[in-house]
């Protein structure tokens, strides 16, 4: 793909952004107003700037990551802003903000990610203590803040009243997948020696499955002190998932799919918020106005959308309890109906194989780890959220990268991506 | 709005989307048929094959000098313990600092990463050459 495509893709998006958000205001019955044309700027200034950054620093990358999260955000603007256009405008300013963060991040790695290996004891802690966080009491100028019965915020108290809320977790899980991309590229040939074997089970030394039970530890602490199910499972999914990568043994994920039985059932237990989950996936309609309120109006949403959709402004997603964040799918599937949503499916598809191609063409363990990691983790919250609220999974709040509202989920993704596009350089040197 | 705007709209919306990712896939595509992107020269073959995964012949090094011819035969130059390999089943060349690998127009095919070669294919250092489950890697 030349330069030329390339630029053309981007500010593709920026039209399809302006677009919709021009049929937002028409459905609400206003006239076409100075919003869409800043959506355009915007677009064009934060996918258009990183993309010159990335030429300019690093023009072997992978020419097709950034015009595939251009056009997912595009689409995810174009709901967050016709639920709320106030939330649209905010979030063009997470989209400037992230679009800075990632040319910042290639700027800082263009010379290779082999400076993330370096310190990676130091991301090891960060990526902890970013996740832990939101554990700090909350009188204090900087401390956690419980939303909707789950730990994950932190809150920077300013002068007076005024205050700054993000999810510090988001950008711990990518330094907690660089430490593990690193361990691993270190540690796989001590991972894989074959101790016994059991049929064609290749048994590895007790010892070498400690990291899978320090991983497992970890996500149920996250479970158990921040009430956080989707983030747990995606970190524990995700590590595992990386294990097999590095090993290539099946012994790893089938402990780790025991493991995850085992945590999953001492969850259900113990908790009952874990219950309630458990029965709003499975019988939702049973109490459609308690807990299975926001999945049923989510089904109904999706079913009202049809083949073709209500049209952007036409339908009633906004009926949908955070619908703009958690939900955004359901609510695009409403407006855009089943095509628009396999759309956004074939984006993410098309953006996880690109992840994956980067990866299997890196020579280098950690290079192909990371990649391998990035990828996954873009794929995993995906299906974890997207499955969630067509009720083909037990429902976990996280977010869908790229589309949902937010900033911390924005800024961590596109620096996740920044990552993805240096190591794609590194293979042409 | 009247419906018909509203409809016209819509299929505009959805439209433009379809047409971006049809421009992605084509252009994946066509990134996918040539080179995958990787300068041949930085890792030129050395002449060497290393057989990486096999029932029983992991670890065996070839050094090809002029032409080898791998297979289940006899008289191959080297013999294949492969039962999905052909008698004779595939040839390498060494010239000119150019390792080459050709199929001998066998039935189950020969793969350089995992795509089946139906021409004489040039290959470089770290590509990986699979025949029945015998996978090996040039070096």
């Amino acid at each position: 793909m030349n330069r030329i495509a390339e630029a053309s893709l981007i500010v593709g998006s920026a039209v399809l952004a302006a677009l919709g958000v021009a049929i937002a205001n028409l459905s609400s019955g206003g006239s076409v107003d100075a919003q869409v044309a800043l959506t355009f700027v915007s677009f064009v200034v934060s996918w258009g700037g990183l993309w010159v950054t990335v030429r300019r620093l690093t023009p072997g990358a992978n020419p097709y990551l950034l015009p595939l999260a251009s056009i997912l955000s595009a689409v995810g603007m174009v709901e967050v802003y016709r639920l709320n256009p106030s939330l649209g405008s905010l979030q063009r300013w997470w989209l400037l903000t992230a679009a800075a963060l990632g040319s910042l991040t290639i700027l800082w790695l263009r010379d290779g990610t082999a400076v993330l290996r370096r310190y990676r004891y130091l991301l090891l802690m960060a990526g902890v203590l970013l996740l832990m966080s939101p554990l700090l009491p909350g009188s204090l100028p900087l401390g956690g803040v419980t939303v909707n019965g789950s730990r994950l915020w932190l809150r920077l108290n300013l002068w007076g009243d005024s205050s700054l809320q993000f999810q510090p977790g988001e950008l711990g899980k990518l330094a907690l997948i660089v430490f593990f991309a690193s361990y691993l590229a270190e540690r796989r040939q001590a991972l894989t020696l074959v101790h016994r074997k059991v049929g064609t089970l290749e048994i590895p030394e007790p010892r070498q499955l400690m990291p899978l039970l320090v991983a497992w530890l970890a996500s149920l602490i996250v479970m158990v002190y921040q009430r956080d199910l989707g983030a747990s499972l995606l970190l524990f999914a995700v590590f595992m998932a990386m294990l097999y990568m590095a090993t290539g043994q099946a012994v790893f994920p089938l402990t780790g799919v025991g493991l995850f039985a085992i945590g999953t059932a001492g969850a259900f237990q113990a908790f009952s918020h874990v219950q309630r989950r458990y029965s709003a996936w499975i019988a939702p309609f049973d109490d459609f106005e308690g807990a299975g309120y926001q999945i049923v109006q989510s089904l109904f949403a999706m079913g009202s959308g049809s083949i073709a959709g209500s049209g952007i402004g036409l339908g009633r997603p906004d009926l949908i309890p955070s619908a703009a964040t958690d939900f955004i799918f359901a609510a695009i599937a409403e407006e855009t109906g089943f095509v628009g949503a396999v759309g956004v499916l074939i984006g993410f598809a098309l953006l996880v194989a690109a992840g994956f191609g980067i990866a299997v063409r890196s020579r280098d363990p950690f290079r192909k780890l990371l990649a391998a990691g990035i990828t996954t983790v873009i794929g995993v919250q995906s299906i974890i959220i997207i499955g969630g609220v067509t009720r083909l999974l037990p429902l976990t709040g996280i977010t869908l990268p790229f589309m949902s509202y937010g900033g911390s989920s924005l800024l961590s993704n596109t620096v996740a991506l920044s990552i993805l596009l240096v190591i794609s350089q590194e293979e042409h040197r | 709005m009247p419906p018909i705007i509203a409809n016209l709209l819509k299929i505009a919306f959805i439209g433009l989307m379809y047409l971006f990712l049809w421009l992605v896939s084509r252009s994946i595509g066509s990134h996918l048929g040539g080179d995958a992107g990787v300068p041949v020269l930085a890792r030129r073959a050395g002449g060497k094959v290393a057989i990486i995964t096999s029932e029983s012949q992991a670890g065996v090094v070839a050094e090809i000098r002029g032409s080898l011819v791998m297979g289940r035969n006899e008289e191959a130059d080297l013999v294949l313990q492969d039962s999905y390999a052909s008698g004779f089943h595939l040839r390498f060349t060494f010239d000119d600092d150019q390792l080459q690998v050709q199929d001998l127009g066998t039935t189950n095919g020969t793969y350089v990463n995992g795509r089946r070669i139906t021409a004489s294919t040039l290959l470089s250092k770290g590509d990986t050459v699979q025949v029945g489950k015998t996978i090996m890697e040039v070096q």
